[in-house]
């Protein structure tokens, strides 16, 4: 039986289909490739669909996206308190403990993430106009963020979060102190990003660089490194050497259009 | 300022140029072709959004306009051509691109209105992407030689090589208070961008938060904006500001005092375009001088 592939998550969908049931990419969209390379990360329709485990996402709007999940019993998913937009009354909730308090204060990150479980719904949106990324995580991928950038998460991704090495990277990479890191281990895992603006997805080849502004970084897989690196140019009388990212194939680099230019005074 | 169209061409209604009309878009601005023109009463149309992965061509290189929230211009730079761009509005480049400085004139005035410094140009080949801060629709302005638009400071998102950079005051303000006490305002801030197309024909791009519309005034014929919503103009589009002073139930509610609007008139003939999305005008005192204002009570 024909299939019909992906070009977001690549995964196989059954024909007929409209839209992936694995992350809600439009099928019937043509692939939107940059000149350069830069996919389009797909735009979902407003209320479309997708499952995960046994539960069942819903985007609902386009300018500031919510994601509505309706999540079943035995499912969860963990999230930055101030991302939730609201919930059913029966919802249980937990914490998970992120570990490195002192760590995490320093860097502006939250020291404990909220946890909800099915059954019930739940529904989540950050406070920018741009766009829900859908990112399934197959066993044994690594995904990197930008801090405060994550919507939601499975239950089964692992969550965890390293530090930016190097002072130059912290001081100059506009991504803070640390980055988000998501990893699954033995059964698919889902994530959810908001990404202002529009993003882009490029994957690069192994060697393969492109510099990035620091602050339209979004999400990159773990094998691609980063580093803040000056380049020769002037942006003021008194400022020398703009610091752009250079990312490192091989992997996925993501970027959003809209952000803050970490230089700016 | 329309250019007659080749016999059997297709004129985009927008940016004036003649074109085969083949392409789903203009070639020079990104318009949809054989759009539905929407006019509204008034006269102001709705410049449509450059479709997802338009094609702009320029010289020997291209343009793409990616997105739709905050579009991305995304430049393939030809080993020939060279743009220039402020710092912040830089969202990729490939490392073959080569980055540069473009020293700009008027340095301590600039600063003290709050506009770069220094800006940057890039010199293909290679990709390099440009996108701006606010949600909103990147405009292309094609300039044929010697045309000119004046833009409003920090609408400005990348200018070919061959389109000349020059600032001036744009002598729109007014006074409040006095003695020591005297603030001055700014509606369209201190200085107005111009940019003038030499030799050959260029390509300006902006961005404009919220949804962007354009009219062509005829000459006298005068529209008030708000002065925040202006995003550029034809030279020949005089400007001036105008109070109105609502009357108000107490001496001190009265709207001399308070509750005053403050629009900014436009006078052709020529092109204006207003974005939708613009900063509300403070509350403020009395005026105590402004430039050339006209007034009206009521």
């Amino acid at each position: 039986m024909d299939r019909i592939e992906c070009q977001w998550c690549k995964a196989q969908n059954e024909p007929g289909r409209t839209n992936c049931t694995t992350c809600g990419a439009p099928l019937d969209t043509k692939d939107l490739v940059t000149d350069s390379g830069w996919a389009e990360a797909p735009r979902l329709r407003d209320m479309t669909q997708f499952r995960f485990s046994n539960s069942i996402c819903q985007i609902e709007g386009e300018i500031v996206p919510v994601a509505e999940l309706a999540l079943a019993q035995g499912d969860s998913v963990f999230f930055e308190h101030h991302v939730m937009l609201w919930k059913e009354p029966g919802v249980p909730m937990s914490a998970l403990n992120t570990g490195g308090g002192m760590k995490r204060m320093l860097g502006g990150m939250p020291h404990v993430l909220s946890i909800a479980h099915g059954p019930g719904r739940v529904a989540f949106s950050r406070d920018a106009a741009g766009e829900v990324v859908v990112l399934p995580l197959h066993p044994s991928m690594e995904l990197d963020v930008r801090e405060h950038a994550f919507l939601a998460g499975t239950h089964s991704l692992t969550y965890s979060f390293v530090r930016i090495k190097g002072l130059a990277n912290v001081l100059h990479g506009g991504g803070g102190m640390y980055m988000d890191r998501f990893v699954t281990q033995r059964e698919p895992g889902l994530l959810l990003l908001h990404g202002n603006g529009n993003v882009f997805q490029k994957t690069l080849r192994q060697g393969e660089k492109i510099l990035v502004e620091p602050g339209g970084f979004l999400y990159k897989d773990s094998t691609v490194t980063m580093n803040a690196v000056q380049q020769n140019v002037k942006t003021g009388v008194m400022k020398h050497g703009m610091y752009l990212a250079e990312m490192a194939g091989p992997g996925r680099v993501g970027i959003q259009s809209m952000y803050v230019h970490h230089g700016t005074e | 300022m329309s250019m007659p169209p080749a016999a059997g061409a297709y004129t985009c209604p927008y940016c004036r140029i003649a074109s085969d009309g083949q392409e789903a878009t203009c070639p020079h601005c990104g318009a949809p072709v054989n759009v539905r023109i929407r006019v509204s009463d008034s006269g102001w149309v709705e410049q449509p959004p450059i479709r997802d992965m338009a094609r702009i061509r320029f010289s020997r290189s291209t343009c793409q306009i990616s997105g739709t929230y905050v579009p991305v211009a995304d430049m393939g730079l030809h080993d020939t051509d060279w743009v220039y761009f402020s710092h912040h509005s830089l969202l990729h480049t490939h490392p073959n691109v080569n980055l540069g400085n473009l020293p700009m004139k008027g340095g301590w005035k600039r600063m003290r209105a709050g506009l770069p410094l220094i800006m940057m140009r890039a010199q293909g080949p290679g990709h390099i992407a440009f996108s701006a801060d606010t949600p909103g629709e990147t405009i292309a302005v094609p300039l044929r030689p010697g045309q000119a638009v004046d833009v409003v400071e920090h609408r400005f998102l990348v200018a070919t090589g061959n389109v000349n950079y020059d600032w001036q005051r744009a002598s729109i303000w007014f006074t409040t208070g006095s003695g020591d006490d005297t603030e001055w305002h700014y509606p369209l801030g201190q200085t107005i961008d111009r940019f003038v197309a030499t030799g050959s024909n260029g390509l300006l791009l902006l961005h404009a938060p919220g949804n962007t519309f354009v009219r062509d005034l005829t000459p006298g014929q005068r529209i008030l904006v708000q002065p925040g919503g202006l995003i550029w103009k034809d030279p020949s589009v005089s400007m001036f500001l105008h109070f109105e002073y609502p009357h108000g139930a107490y001496w001190f509610s009265s709207a001399r005092y308070q509750a005053k609007s403050t629009w900014l008139t436009l006078e052709g003939p020529g092109r204006v375009a207003v974005q939708s999305v613009f900063e509300r005008p403070e509350l403020v005192g009395s005026i105590t001088r402004s430039s050339g204002a006209t007034t009206h009570y009521w």
